[in-house]
């Protein structure tokens, strides 16, 4: 759907996005993840032709950006900002309607998402009398209200209870299965772990690793195993053997043990079960996956140390 | 606000008018001359404003305050016997009496009393003393105006709507500036800009404020020209009715009155005032749009208002300036800035101009124009550079 072709952007002499190129499929959730400073904010709004790129090209479904796609592409961004003096309806109204939609249009999808959200009692009410979680409710019933082909969300968790978190993690689910197409910036690593089918990781301007989420857990991956067993501790930890290492063990009930191990050598599940199944009696056996923030930082870690 | 300034500007215009109509009242003046010094005789007036009777006896002020018989007299002048030696004499008045009628009444008793003290001491006859204390005309004429045919006063009625053109544009220009801070530190501008080009938003927001100001100008001149009619049917019908002029023009009544009921063109001056003010809030609001969007609060713009707003003011200095200088240079050369252009045709309208002189005019307009979309175009790209700048 969007494909960024070695976008370059400074500011004063500094190089704030290098070369970029990222590619977002349709109907995918792309999570967006880097550092403060990375350039993420600088890339979302090129993307939103907030500011024009130095070099390199944006298209969108096959297309040059320009700016008759920006009905199609619904913007979140993360310094919230609304009037404080209009109603809730009357700004989603106005912002619908700045989008390319009719009065008619407008006033039915604001009607659809205030009911959706369960906030029509607060349509008449003034934006400064809504707390903060309110408002940013609002701001992202205006980032979809016009039913955008792309949504960019730029930390769009921010401010908000669990509840509401669990919230508009569904509701980006949700739009999903719709075929709506999300960019996902933020920092909040769980959320690309739950929701996010691609993730580029951006550092100082440069995309350090791009690929589907499993494939970046997965290609960094440490070897860890969780295992769960009944039978014999020593036994088990004989049966290991020089393969594998017991990294921790704990005993969830009588005979019943829980235990982290690292593989050596290059061993996969299927050796460890060759050697468990003749000692214990194995309930559950997983590979450890790394979290998407384990792999943030482990990449940064590794950038960090090169350029040492 | 609509209404609550037009009212202002025709209170104000009503105090103004009775003020100078203060110095015209007309009096009758009682005076107690027991000595008959003055032998019922004053000299002759040009003026017939303050009329003199004579009693020949002290009066009792309680008599003169109560009395029926002296309920016609406002003002009750006590002569002593002594007087022409003593050269002191009380002067009572119910209400108080205007500074204009207080020189004349004391110009005119005091020239009888010199005539008689001339006559104690010298063998004029009374018509050659008055022919010696009759003054000079000294008739003061600018040598670029020989005829006399300045108008100042005209002058100084364009000037106040020059004054109030740039008024009017400051005001609603510090509009622009505040609603351009207040986007860009609440935030919501990102959100706008990814709808809009930046050009665009702030062009709305000149021509959006800019729309509202015309209706609220236009309100204005519907409710004063309204004001001033009514003024004119009613609280002033005396001056304009011709059966009270006797040998006085309506200018000689009350110039102020004259002046803003007839000699103003106004159609012309409230078709170029729109037309200025327009042109002038396109300029201004262009700089002050940029200067919005260069400040992330409104403290932080406020110290780079001041050169702005002297910019504005320049624009009175220059008026004053050409109203003492009508025909200079300068005057020509201010007259075609669209700084202070505005205040310069307005007075030079207001004055009356020959068609020849109107091209000035239509120039002017066209390089306040050609200045004020110059500047919009170059103020978007300085709008846009700085908007997303904190």
């Amino acid at each position: 759907m969007i494909q960024i072709a070695e976008v370059s952007k400074s500011y004063n002499r500094k190089l704030v996005l290098d070369a970029v190129s990222m590619e977002v499929n349709k109907g995918h959730i792309f999570g967006l993840l880097g550092p403060n400073g990375a350039g993420k904010t600088t890339l979302i709004r090129i993307l939103n032709q907030i500011l024009y790129p130095d070099g390199g090209q944006i298209y969108f479904e096959g297309k040059l950006l320009e700016p008759v796609h920006l009905r199609q592409i619904g913007y979140l961004p993360e310094e919230r900002g609304l009037y404080k003096t209009m109603t809730v309806r009357a700004h989603l109204l106005f912002l619908a309607q700045l989008r390319g939609l009719s009065k008619t249009e407008a006033t039915k999808n604001v009607d659809h998402w205030l009911q959706h959200f369960d906030i029509q009692g607060w349509q008449l009410k003034r934006i400064s009398m809504l707390s903060k979680g309110m408002a940013q409710k609002v701001q992202f019933i205006a980032a979809l209200v016009h039913q955008p082909k792309l949504l960019i969300l730029d930390e769009p968790l921010s401010g908000f209870d669990p509840l509401n978190v669990e919230l508009i993690m569904n509701e980006i689910k949700a739009l999903k299965e719709q075929g709506t197409t999300i960019i996902l910036s933020t920092h909040n690593m769980k959320s690309v772990d739950e929701v996010c089918d691609y993730a580029a990781l951006l550092h100082n301007g440069k995309v350090l690793a791009q690929d589907a989420v499993q494939q970046l857990r997965r290609a960094h991956s440490k070897g860890l195993i969780e295992v769960r067993f009944k039978g014999n501790m020593l036994s088990f930890a004989n049966a290991l053997w020089t393969d594998f290492t017991l990294l921790s063990q704990k005993e969830l009930e009588e005979g019943f043990f829980e235990c982290t191990l690292q593989s050596r050598g290059g061993r996969k599940l299927n050796d460890l079960m060759r050697s468990l199944q003749e000692h214990v009696q194995v309930e559950h056996l997983s590979q450890i996956q790394p979290s998407m923030q384990e792999v943030f930082i482990d990449l940064i870690s590794q950038k960090a140390a090169q350029n040492v | 606000m609509l209404v609550l300034g037009p009212v202002v500007v025709l209170l104000l215009l009503i105090g103004l008018l009775k003020a100078a109509d203060q110095g015209k009242q007309e009096l009758n003046v009682l005076i107690a001359d027991p000595g008959q010094i003055m032998s019922h005789r004053l000299m002759a007036q040009e003026e017939q404003q303050i009329h003199y009777f004579f009693i020949d006896d002290y009066l009792e002020l309680s008599e003169f305050e109560k009395g029926k018989a002296y309920q016609e007299f406002d003002v009750l002048l006590e002569l002593n016997e002594k007087v022409l030696n003593n050269k002191k004499c009380f002067v009572f008045f119910r209400d108080q009496l205007g500074l204009d009628a207080r020189m004349q009444l004391k110009f005119q008793v005091e020239r009888r009393m010199e005539e008689l003290i001339a006559a104690q001491h010298s063998n004029l006859t009374e018509q050659a003393f008055r022919q010696i204390k009759q003054g000079f005309i000294f008739d003061f004429r600018d040598l670029q105006d020989p005829k006399n045919e300045s108008k100042e006063a005209n002058a100084w009625a364009g000037f106040i709507l020059g004054a109030f053109v740039l008024f009017f544009v400051a005001l609603y220009s510090m509009t622009i500036f505040r609603a351009t801070v207040r986007e860009k530190s609440n935030r919501i501008v990102e959100v706008l800009l990814a709808s809009v080009k930046p050009s665009q938003l702030m062009l709305s927001k000149i021509l959006g404020i800019g729309f509202i100001a015309v209706l609220q100008l236009l309100g204005w001149i519907l409710l004063l020209g309204f004001g001033f009619w009514l003024l004119q049917e009613t609280i002033f019908l005396d001056i304009f009715d011709p059966s009270n002029w006797g040998q006085d023009a309506p200018e000689r009544l009350n110039p102020l009155s004259a002046l803003v009921f007839e000699q103003l063109p106004f159609a012309s001056l409230i078709v170029h005032f729109l037309l200025f003010f327009v042109a002038s809030f396109l300029f201004y609001g262009a700089l002050f749009a940029v200067l919005g969007a260069r400040s992330s609060a409104e403290a932080d713009g406020q110290q780079f208002l001041f050169p702005l707003l002297f910019l504005v003011s320049f624009g009175l200095f220059s008026g004053i300036y050409a109203i003492y200088f009508p025909s200079s240079t300068l005057t020509e050369i201010l007259g075609f800035l669209p700084f202070s252009s505005p205040v310069l045709v307005l007075i030079a309208l207001a004055k009356g101009l020959g068609i020849a002189a109107y091209t000035n005019v239509l120039l002017s307009l066209i390089i306040l124009l050609v200045c004020a979309f110059s500047l919009l175009g170059l103020g978007a790209g300085w709008y846009r550079k700085s908007i997303l700048k904190f």
